[in-house]
């Protein structure tokens, strides 16, 4: 077993990067005595300090746990490869920021699933810390926990995890550790508290489950062998957005994070049915947080971290009832503050001219559009419910304000996608620039620059697409060229594009079954890890492992599943319907649009609960 | 109305670089609730400086940093206010309310003392200092952004004694004409005690200085 110690860690802090991702001692970080508390949770983020401190929902998980005075909660981050090196040398296990403890010390150890190309950062992590990787070998110690929106489609990292939290975490989390509690207390061995968890509303827990496959590989079968796993996981949802808890204080990093300022959640959903989104899909129905509520927050936090930006947060803070009020009353009241207050993820549907003047007061940020298409009909098959003219009216407006940076995000490879819809992306880049021009000199800033960003689509489960196969390799490929010659022509544009590979086996995780297990494990083995950074994505080390394990990856990633095909995600009830999937599948087909259901329900079964969505 | 105000950047914090520090005590002053004084310009931030830098991984038990002020505070309430806004890690020891035109510190700054504690070989090192003050000259290898540069450190060396069997203080200059850094006395202590490699050892800044060895705050 590897034995922490202070003195061998100091050492390696001299001869590390950026040594205070691991230091701790931050404002506002929850130090309470190890010994004490009846429950220690270890909230562990698979990648790197200043992305994780950048995550709002650490925030809140963090705030809700250490607010139990019974409970305590520290962070863990992945360390940074040559740290990752360090400590295995030296056998220094994984240990929390706040109070140095291994991992292996905690009751609970839980991850946050933000996207899947971390996964094999979880398996380092518990391996740094001395943990056994598979649940099976694990007889004592910490239970292992994960949510987040990847544990929508738990399975690849079924072995791995004991305990899946589905759903919104504020209240299940709260009833998941006092759970463990009781059990701690009850003294009950390690499988009857993990039934005892399995009985919490949005909890999975995988051991309790059987797959069977076809000859074809499809499964067969998926059904629960223990009388306490439900044979339908139900996701969580907080009814009441406005009176669940949200932090006070965020922990203030002293090395910058990747978002370092304070966060307003003002509004958690989506109604806008954009047919390639899982976040827009998982996180329904739409719930906001009032006026009052978020302006006291605001208040709370600045206090309580003397940060100089806000920023307001959600899928679609366009379509917020109060935004104007909002941002206006922010601005007024933190403008002599100097804290600037910024909009992201601004959608150019529900572009509100008077906000963006009010946000661009203090400070001017780039401008961020998605129109994720480049011709009306692929827009229409992606249900992207925006046209040219909103587009140009949005940038003109924001021209007209005072922008001259705009960045542009595409998707490639949708499905029905042609050249046309490549050539489209390049005419929207172009009428953008002549937008600009159409300016007078006198009014617009000068030094236009307009970036147009191209991913890979990625088919995610629970959205319209979960059927349809991701394009190979060489097509995407061959997209991104013919894009780059396309954007080539159009003078002043920067273009950027993502790593095929990379969303290749994002495509493998993100529909993938149980034996993609195996294929996580043999990569990790191979040296992956920190797969979403391009310095350190090993592609080789992926392939190979996919080769070791017998898995072809197009089985995953490019397949086109069947109307009747079991999916692994399909005992998890995410709110929207199966039978809506399909018509919105069937629908995009046809390029038929469907309209943001705050004009009218479209039947996405998220009325099924209770008191959760209303008509407005 | 400026407060100089002197703190503690406790070990834990050590590998706070000195950008991080300051953004760090910025946002300290911001929550505090003090009447701070904003730039003027486009990008407005706080008016705060630093009597001298600490290197990263370096301690600082009286570090002093100067703030101009937009209103009148009293040092009790100021102090009162920023204690409760800073992290255990980095506390409030002591401030001093001056006048606009009181210098600023970094300009009175003369030298500083430190405690080094030798966590190798410190019988060597320790047993090198009495040696090496009595030599007139101490040639050093200084790093500097015009490359390396031989330099007689010896004069820059205004005090060093043996505290234990592990440990050493010392006060050496640290101004714009002239600055010893400890990483080079050490090396110094290296060569002389014949070792082959400088020994790993901690310093923590215990005092800024000013003219005649008067702590920097009370000037
Ligand atoms: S149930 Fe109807 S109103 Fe509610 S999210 Fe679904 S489509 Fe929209």
């Amino acid at each position: 077993m590897k034995v922490f110690s202070a003195d061998r860690l100091e050492k390696l802090l001299d001869t590390v990067l950026k040594p205070s991702r691991y230091t701790g001692g931050e404002m506002n970080a929850v130090v309470k005595p190890f010994d004490q508390a009846e429950v220690t949770f270890a909230f562990c983020f698979p990648d790197s300090y200043e992305v994780g401190m950048s995550h709002l929902g650490i925030k809140i998980l963090y705030d809700i746990i250490n607010r139990q005075p019974w409970a305590l909660c520290e962070r863990s981050f992945m360390p940074w490869p040559d740290m990752a090196d360090a400590m295995r040398r030296e056998e220094l296990p994984l240990f929390s920021i706040e109070s140095r403890t291994p991992l292996d010390r905690f009751d609970i150890v839980g991850f946050t699933l933000q996207y899947e190309m971390s996964y094999t950062n979880v398996l380092e992590m518990l391996d740094l810390a001395g943990i056994p990787l598979y649940s099976r070998d694990r007889q004592d110690g910490p239970i292992i926990m994960a949510g987040g929106p990847c544990a929508y489609n738990p399975e690849p990292l079924a072995p791995f995890v004991d305990v899946f939290q589905i759903g919104d975490g504020e209240e299940m989390m709260v009833e998941a550790i006092a759970c463990v509690r009781k059990c701690k207390k009850a003294g009950l061995s390690r499988l009857d508290t993990l039934r005892a968890l399995a009985g919490i509303e949005g909890i999975y827990v995988p051991a309790f489950y059987q797959v069977s496959y076809n000859d074809d590989g499809t499964l067969a079968d998926f059904y629960p062998v223990d009388d306490a796993a439900p044979a339908i996981v139900r996701k969580r949802i907080v009814r009441d957005l406005d009176s669940a808890a949200y932090p006070e204080a965020f922990v203030v990093p002293y090395t910058e994070a990747i978002h370092d300022r304070i966060v307003l959640e003002i509004m958690r959903g989506c109604t806008k049915g954009c047919r390639f989104c899982q976040a827009g899909m998982l996180y329904r129905p739409v719930r906001e947080r009032s006026l009052e509520t978020l302006l006291a927050q605001a208040e709370k936090l600045e206090n309580a971290t003397g940060y100089e930006e806000m920023s307001l947060s959600s899928l679609s803070s366009g379509d917020y009832t109060h935004l104007t009020e909002l941002v206006c009353a922010l601005t007024e009241r933190y403008a002599d503050r100097k804290i600037s207050v910024s909009l992201p993820s601004m959608r150019i549907d529900s572009f509100v001219k008077q906000s963006l003047e009010e946000a661009q007061k203090v400070r001017k940020s780039g401008l961020t559009l998605a129109p994720e298409a480049g011709t009306q009909r692929m827009r229409d098959v992606i249900n992207k419910g925006v046209t040219e003219e909103d587009l140009i009216r949005a940038v003109t407006d924001a021209f007209e304000s005072g922008w001259s940076t705009v960045k542009l995000y595409f998707m490639i490879g949708l499905p029905t996608e042609t050249d046309e819809d490549l050539q489209g992306i390049g005419n929207l880049a172009r009428d953008v620039i002549n937008a600009y021009f159409t300016v007078p000199r006198s009014v617009r800033a000068k030094g236009l620059r307009v970036t147009c960003s191209a991913s890979t689509f990625v088919p995610k489960p629970f959205t319209p697409f979960q059927w349809q196969g991701q394009d190979e390799l060489p097509t995407i490929k061959e997209k991104q060229a013919r894009l780059g010659d396309i954007l080539h022509q159009v003078k002043g544009v920067n273009f950027n594009w993502h790593e095929p590979e990379l969303s290749m086996l994002e495509a493998c995780f993100a529909r993938g079954d149980r034996r993609m297990a195996d294929v996580l494990y043999a990569a990790w083995k191979n040296g992956c890890r920190m797969d979403g950074w391009t310095e350190f994505l090993n592609y080789e080390g992926w392939m190979k492992a996919f080769q070791d394990c017998n898995v072809d990856p197009a089985f995953y990633a490019n397949r086109v599943r069947g109307e009747k095909e079991l999916l692994p995600w399909d005992f998890i009830d995410a709110g929207v319907t199966k039978a809506f999937l399909w018509r919105e599948w069937q629908k995009a087909q046809r390029a038929e649009v469907t309209p943001d259901c705050r004009k009218g329900c479209q039947g996405c079964g998220l009325k099924r609960f209770e008191g959760v969505c209303v008509d407005r | 109305m400026k407060m100089l105000v002197v703190f503690e950047k406790k070990e834990r914090l050590r590998h706070v670089g000195h950008l991080d520090l300051m953004r760090a005590m910025q946002r300290a002053l911001r929550r505090s609730g003090v009447p701070i004084a904003f730039s003027q310009g486009f990008n407005p931030h706080l008016l705060v400086t630093f009597a001298a830098p600490l290197s990263v991984g370096m301690p600082g038990l009286r570090e002093v940093m100067e703030v101009p002020l937009s209103a009148e505070i009293s040092e009790e309430e100021f102090k009162e206010k920023l204690r409760a806004a800073l992290p255990p890690e980095l506390p409030c020891v002591a401030v001093r309310a001056v006048e606009d035109r009181h210098p600023a510190p970094m300009a009175q700054l003369f030298a500083a003392a430190y405690r080094v504690t030798v966590q190798e070989n410190a019988a060597e090192i320790l047993a090198a200092i009495p040696s090496l003050l009595e030599k007139e000259s101490v040639m050093a290898m200084k790093r500097t952004k015009s490359g390396d540069k031989l330099t007689d450190i010896r004069p820059m060396i205004y005090e060093m004694k043996k505290v234990d069997g592990q440990r050493f203080d010392c006060v050496l200059a640290l101004c714009e004409a002239a600055t010893c850094k400890v990483e080079l006395l050490m090396d110094a202590l290296t060569a002389e005690s014949k070792l082959e490699t400088r020994p790993r050892y901690l310093a923590v800044r215990t005092q800024l200085l000013g003219k005649d060895f008067t702590p920097l705050e009370l000037l």
